[in-house]
């Protein structure tokens, strides 16, 4: 294989590594916020908002239901927006954390809600203020599921990124469609399917040890 | 049936003192309604409870699933509102609390709960720390005070250790040092043992009566477990139906109960089972050569009297111990005896006349051949 091209593979996956951590992380600081408020707001609930949960519940629902390659099209202007551009590697990077904060907040609602309630009530009992009760009983105590949650949204994202292609992001995914298939090259291919194999594995391990370490439900010798 | 019996009326036998003047929980009438569900009927879970709650003492609430204990417990620090009535805590009534106002009260109120409710992701020495974070108190002078909380419950070489790799019972005691924290003046205590074994509730009973003794802390607790009440309760109220039923100091309750839920329960711990040998041959009318067998109830004073010589000697009579319990409440001496006395009408007569001058109740159970 020609140089050439082991330097086209090296700067994919890192336009890859860099367009899912920068949505990963952007997904992340605004999915965790709205995963929380999703998971306490319904009726009779910590934060009681019934029609601002239905109304954000609808709207994630329909971000999720588009589906990536439609949603990277359809908010074309938005990005425009926010990034200046629509084409290129960053301007990608909105699209997929677009895609990546309904569903983090989905996972992270999920995770919260598997704390038993009799927690919330005994933190109520010491007087405790809804905010209170958040930051120190249903975060920490939701963290190994929403560890697993987060892990599950990297690996997702790593798929998303190879979409991106389309509106001119770069990464594994493109130099797959480009080399791989358009240009007949099936080692490409093959080399770009094995990174993202070894890329997933390696998301998904760390993200299974971390979230084992910090689940203390389990006990340790 | 269903009637509450009123103090009035338990304390003419001169056995109930009258009801305590410095309460520091009082409940006036108080009810809590929900609303029903789906346009069904509101569910009443509590309907005109008055109770008092004397400090410095060990009020049990006893009842069945559902009777409204749970509901009852949480009116005190506010996790449920009463939907009638007035509560009043030491004087200050607490029933028009806002949200903001409870937050204050409760912390000066632990609760312990039947399932511990403690932080997995902590460790022992943070989930006591807790409710003092959350009362802003600062960190050097939290790690004095949960030191000095787990020494209590006996629990210092476990400071850095998770709840899961805690037993029950020390779990139990984790939640009791947590409950303390913020050195409240009243501990309410959820079902607190009803997760544990036995010999583990003996523990726990323990430790919860050297708090009420040793700091002066006040205790309501709600239990579906008449052990727990004989154990540690200066005082028991029988919940049925979201009604108080009975209510007195735990002697006179369970030795004298006056209403029939009140008297299943007591059944349950003093209540002396007719052994199987026997009940297949017991029968209602006397035959010739038969002997009767006789239930005698101890209470109080006369649980002592030497009954057993005294119909031996006095009656002359043979008598034959079937089966029996002898316990305790508090320091007063309770139970029951089954026994077999000659059915002849001149002996039996004077057994019972006997058994009545000794103030001791006596029930004539049938005969056997």
């Amino acid at each position: 294989m020609s140089p050439e091209l082991i330097r086209l593979i090296v700067e994919a996956t890192g336009d890859t590594l860099l367009m899912v951590a920068i949505a990963a992380g952007l997904g992340t600081a605004l999915g965790l916020p709205l995963g929380v408020f999703l998971a306490t707001s319904k009726k009779g609930e910590l934060f009681a908002a019934p029609v601002v949960n239905a109304v954000l519940g609808a709207l994630v629902n329909a971000t999720r239901s588009t589906p990536f390659i439609i949603l990277v099209v359809a908010i074309i202007p938005f990005t425009r927006l926010i990034a200046g551009t629509s084409i290129g590697t960053f301007a990608a990077t909105v699209p997929l954390t677009v895609a990546a904060t309904p569903f983090i907040a989905r996972l992270i609602e999920g995770a919260i809600r598997e704390v038993d309630q009799g927690l919330v009530e005994a933190a109520r009992s010491m007087g405790a203020t809804p905010l209170q009760i958040v930051r120190k009983v249903l975060v920490p105590e939701a963290l190994p599921a929403i560890v697993l949650g987060l892990t599950l949204a990297l690996v997702s994202l790593l798929g998303f990124s190879a979409m991106v292609g389309a509106v001119g992001g770069g990464g594994l995914g493109d130099l797959g469609i480009r080399y791989g298939y358009q240009r007949f090259m099936p080692d490409v291919m093959a080399i770009v399917v094995a990174v993202l194999i070894v890329l997933v594995q390696t998301v998904q391990s760390v993200g299974d040890r971390l979230s084992r370490r910090l689940n203390k439900r389990l006990r340790h010798a | 049936m269903n009637a509450p019996v009123k103090p009035e009326a338990l304390r003419v036998d001169g056995l109930v003192t009258a009801p305590p003047v410095d309460a520091l929980i009082r409940f006036e009438a108080v009810g809590k309604t929900y609303p029903g569900r789906d346009s069904q009927e509101p569910v009443t879970a509590l309907a005109g409870v008055d109770l008092a709650v004397p400090r410095g003492s060990i009020v049990g609430v006893i009842g069945r699933s559902g009777a409204g204990k749970s509901t009852l417990i949480r009116l005190v620090n506010g996790l449920e509102r009463a939907t009638s009535g007035r509560i009043l805590i030491e004087g200050e009534e607490v029933t028009s609390l806002t949200e903001a106002g409870w937050r204050e009260r409760r912390r000066s109120t632990g609760m312990v709960f039947q399932h511990f409710n403690l932080l997995s992701s902590r460790t022992v020495f943070d989930n006591v720390a807790l409710p003092l974070e959350i009362a802003g108190v600062p960190r050097a002078k939290i790690a004095a005070q949960v030191g000095r909380l787990l020494a209590l419950v006996g629990l210092a070489d476990k400071s850095e250790r998770y709840p899961a790799e805690l037993s029950g019972g020390q779990k139990q005691r984790v939640g009791i040092a947590r409950a303390l924290a913020t050195e409240p003046k009243v501990l309410l205590c959820d079902e607190a043992t009803s997760a544990l074994d036995p010999e583990t509730t003996r523990s726990i009973l323990a430790l919860l009566k050297q708090v009420n003794r040793e700091l002066g802390i006040t205790i309501l607790l709600i239990t579906h477990e008449i052990p727990v009440i004989k154990e540690i309760c200066d005082r028991v109220a029988v919940i049925e139906g979201g009604r108080i039923v009975e209510e007195g100091e735990t002697f006179a309750v369970m030795t004298r109960p006056r209403h029939p839920t009140t008297a299943s329960f007591v059944e349950a711990v003093t209540g002396v089972e007719i052994p199987e040998y026997l009940a297949g041959r017991i029968h209602e009318q006397a035959l010739a050569g038969d002997s009767a067998v006789l239930r005698i109830a101890f209470t109080g004073g006369n649980a002592t009297a030497p009954v057993i010589s005294r119909l031996a000697t006095v009656v002359g009579v043979d008598v034959n111990i079937l089966a029996g319990r002898i316990d305790a409440i508090g320091d007063k001496p309770f139970g029951s005896l089954l026994v077999s006395v000659p059915a002849g009408e001149p002996e039996l007569a004077a057994v019972l006349g006997a058994l009545k001058s000794l103030d001791l109740k006596a029930e004539l159970v049938g005969h056997v051949s």
